[in-house]
């Protein structure tokens, strides 16, 4: 009786072990994997960073000036060439 | 060495030799009968105790005594505390576009030995991709260290390429690196940080402790192929700086870094500065230096380039300081905008041992017509009538000497001397703005108390949510009574007919200050200023413009700063999609514009 006990007992040691192995392997893989992700998150943050820093280093107002100014033969506006609306006016 | 077998083989050996002479067995032959010293086997039983002893006692060595330090040693063979980095806030303008970011990049060092010992072909293909001259690469290779910086903040592209190169003892380690999209225009405001990314200037100085994030740490487990697979013990987070929004428009930003950079130019001029603010929340929407610099390039940075003369230099500034004692003497009713003043017709006046002159006799003119014209003899008249601590007063309340606070480094209180000091012809000279010393910030807050209903509200470099509570310093009615006033100071007959500004109505004070040279006023040296409220109908901006030393033919405020003024004025109006408040669209100017 108490030998079969043993052995069914040992078994059952044996099963867990393996089972602790295997899941400590699988964790270690997700672990992984997640890390995986946050290095590439970090990534994204980064390239956000950068685009928009080039949002605003293309977007200077300086740039915008002298692109309408040259390339674009615009000129500022003045009061004299506009014609104003207001809402009460109809 | 055994007994009982030597005697059984003498046993066995001694039957056929029996026939000994005197009858005594071989065997047991007392001199054969070898008897061995107890001590002997004692000696061996105590060095196998001793040996056994030894390992005890080293195995409780190890476990117990220095078990602390074995497993910190088995655990480094296997763990790993990697170092988490955190960025730098971003800094953004009102509108969200940013002013300043941080990249990843990475400092190139070398072990010199090993480098040198590369072929030149390689380091001068280094040499090129650092930007640097050969001879200076092998300079900074002439060392005794193992550890030399080659250059620091270098971008990823080109580490990518010097990776390439595949050079023994190169090595790279990972920092940040400022950005700044929009260099010279805005670098009053934004500042810089060092290399070692601290805040050296203006915001990034002011504002370091939130900017900065506190780097976070990890213990993990690496496996062989450098994968982290487990966490070990608590992790500390990371945590980036906060990101700061600024009160500054960069749109507004770049009108006034253009107005006061032309300005210059054309004037001749040695500097210029210029400041918006916004009446309703105290905010900072533009702030322009001229002389600048390049904050993403300071190699050639000089002194003349980094002063924000804004907000560090004080000057006197003349007659824009003249509203304020007007204000006063309105405000305690001793005057109304048409009392009448003698302004006599010499244009001389005699206060104690000095002569006060008008630029042109103006003779009976009220005190609107003294603010218009810039009358320094009227204003003499006006202010000696009132007693010096009220003035000091009116100015202390209006924020003169008084230190900043605004938390900007370098902020400047200017002076205002104790009335008690006062001798006549000091408080009849403060009235029009000699002796007593302002930043160009603080002329311009300080005209709050006329944009406003009287009263004036903290500044602020950081946007604003909430509305500001001021401080009543004059009368709503007079406030009022002081804004028409300024108006008719643009007005062709004022001394800033070149202030105006088509489609709007503007207001404001020129101020002409001679600077203080060896301790006498300069006759060649002059300050030309101007403080404008736009749109007069209800005040948006409150503008205010300085050029300094100009040497060309015009020097006065009304002829340097005045059309400054107008330039910046209409286009941040336009900007700022501010409805006209006037049907003028033509500017009229007069030939001669009148001059303080």
């Amino acid at each position: 009786m108490t030998a079969k006990l043993n052995i069914v007992l040992s078994a059952a040691l044996v099963a867990c072990a393996l089972m602790v192995v295997n899941g400590q392997y699988r964790a270690r893989h997700l672990f992984s994997d997640l890390e995986i992700i946050q290095q590439q998150a970090r990534q994204l943050d980064i390239d956000w960073a950068q685009l928009q820093l080039d949002q605003s280093t293309l977007g200077k107002h300086a740039r915008i000036e002298q692109i309408a100014h040259t390339d674009l033969n615009m000129v500022a506006l003045t009061p004299a060439r506009t014609q104003y609306l207001t809402e009460s006016a109809k | 060495m055994k007994r009982g077998g030597n005697g059984a083989s003498g046993a066995r050996m001694a039957a056929p030799r029996v026939a000994a002479s005197k009858g005594v067995a071989f065997s047991t032959s007392p001199v054969l009968a070898v008897r061995l010293p107890t001590w002997r086997s004692r000696v061996v039983l105590f060095a196998l105790f001793a040996a056994f002893a030894a390992l005890a006692g080293r195995a409780l060595w190890l476990q117990a005594m220095s078990t602390g330090f074995l497993q910190q040693q088995g655990k480094s063979r296997y763990e790993r505390v990697l170092e988490l980095p955190a960025t730098r806030g971003k800094i953004m303008d009102r509108n969200g576009q940013v002013l300043a970011s941080s990249l990843p990049v990475k400092a190139v060092w070398a072990i010199p030995d090993d480098v040198l010992a590369e072929p030149p072909a390689k380091l001068r293909a280094l040499a090129t991709l650092l930007d640097m001259p050969e001879a200076d690469l092998r300079k900074k290779l002439d060392s005794d260290r193992t550890f030399v910086y080659l250059k620091r903040q270098v971008e990823m592209d080109v580490i990518d390429q010097i990776d390439k190169l595949d050079i023994d003892g190169l090595d790279t380690r990972k920092e940040y690196k400022r950005f700044y999209p929009q260099g010279e225009v805005m670098t009053h405001l934004v500042g810089f940080t060092s290399v070692e990314d601290v805040g050296q200037e203006s915001m990034e100085l002011a504002q370091q402790k939130t900017l900065v994030g506190a780097t976070g740490s990890r213990r993990v487990i690496k496996d062989r192929l450098g994968r982290i697979v487990e966490d070990v013990g608590l992790s500390k987070e990371p945590h980036d700086g906060r990101d700061l929004t600024l009160s500054v428009d960069s749109k507004l930003q770049y009108i006034a870094f253009t107005s006061i950079k032309d300005a210059v130019q054309k004037f001749n001029a040695k500097a210029g500065a210029a400041v918006v603010l916004d009446v309703h929340t105290g905010e900072v929407l533009a702030l322009a230096n001229w002389p600048t610099y390049n904050p993403n390039d300071r190699s050639k940075l000089t002194g003349e380039q980094l002063r924000n003369r804004v907000i560090t230099d004080t000057f006197e500034p003349g007659s824009t300081l003249k509203p304020f004692t007007v204000a006063l003497a309105l405000d305690t009713r001793r005057v109304t905008p048409n009392t009448l003043f003698d302004t006599t017709t010499s244009g001389r006046f005699v206060v104690g041992d000095r002569t006060i002159r008008d630029t042109h006799p103006h003779g009976m003119i009220d005190v609107t017509t003294i603010i218009q014209k810039s009358s320094n003899i009227g204003m003499s008249k006006m202010a000696l009538a009132m007693p010096p601590q009220e003035m000091w007063e009116m100015f202390t309340k209006s924020g003169f000497g008084q230190a900043p606070r605004f938390g900007f480094p370098g902020a400047v209180a200017g002076r205002v001397r104790p009335h008690k000091a006062w001798r006549p012809v000091e408080q009849a000279n403060m009235a029009f703005g000699q002796g007593i010393s302002v930043s160009l910030l603080q002329l311009a807050r300080s005209y709050m108390i006329f944009a406003r209903d009287g009263d004036i509200i903290p500044l602020s470099f950081q946007k604003v949510t909430e509305k500001p509570l001021g401080q009543q310093v004059i009368s709503a009615k007079t406030a009022a009574e002081m804004r028409v006033m300024l108006e008719t100071v643009v007005n062709p007959g004022g001394t800033a007919s070149l202030a105006q500004v088509a489609g709007y109505r503007v207001g404001g004070k020129t101020g002409t200050a001679q600077k203080f040279v060896n301790g006498r006023y300069s006759q060649t040296k002059y300050i030309g200023n101007f403080v404008g409220i736009a749109p007069m109908s209800n005040p948006r901006f409150i503008i205010a413009v300085m050029v300094d030393e100009p040497s060309g033919a015009l020097h006065t405020g009304g002829s340097v700063a005045a059309p400054t003024f107008a330039a910046l004025a209409a286009n941040a109006l336009r900007a700022a999609n501010v409805p006209p408040d006037s049907t003028v669209t033509e500017i009229i100017t007069p030939e001669h514009p009148l001059e303080e």
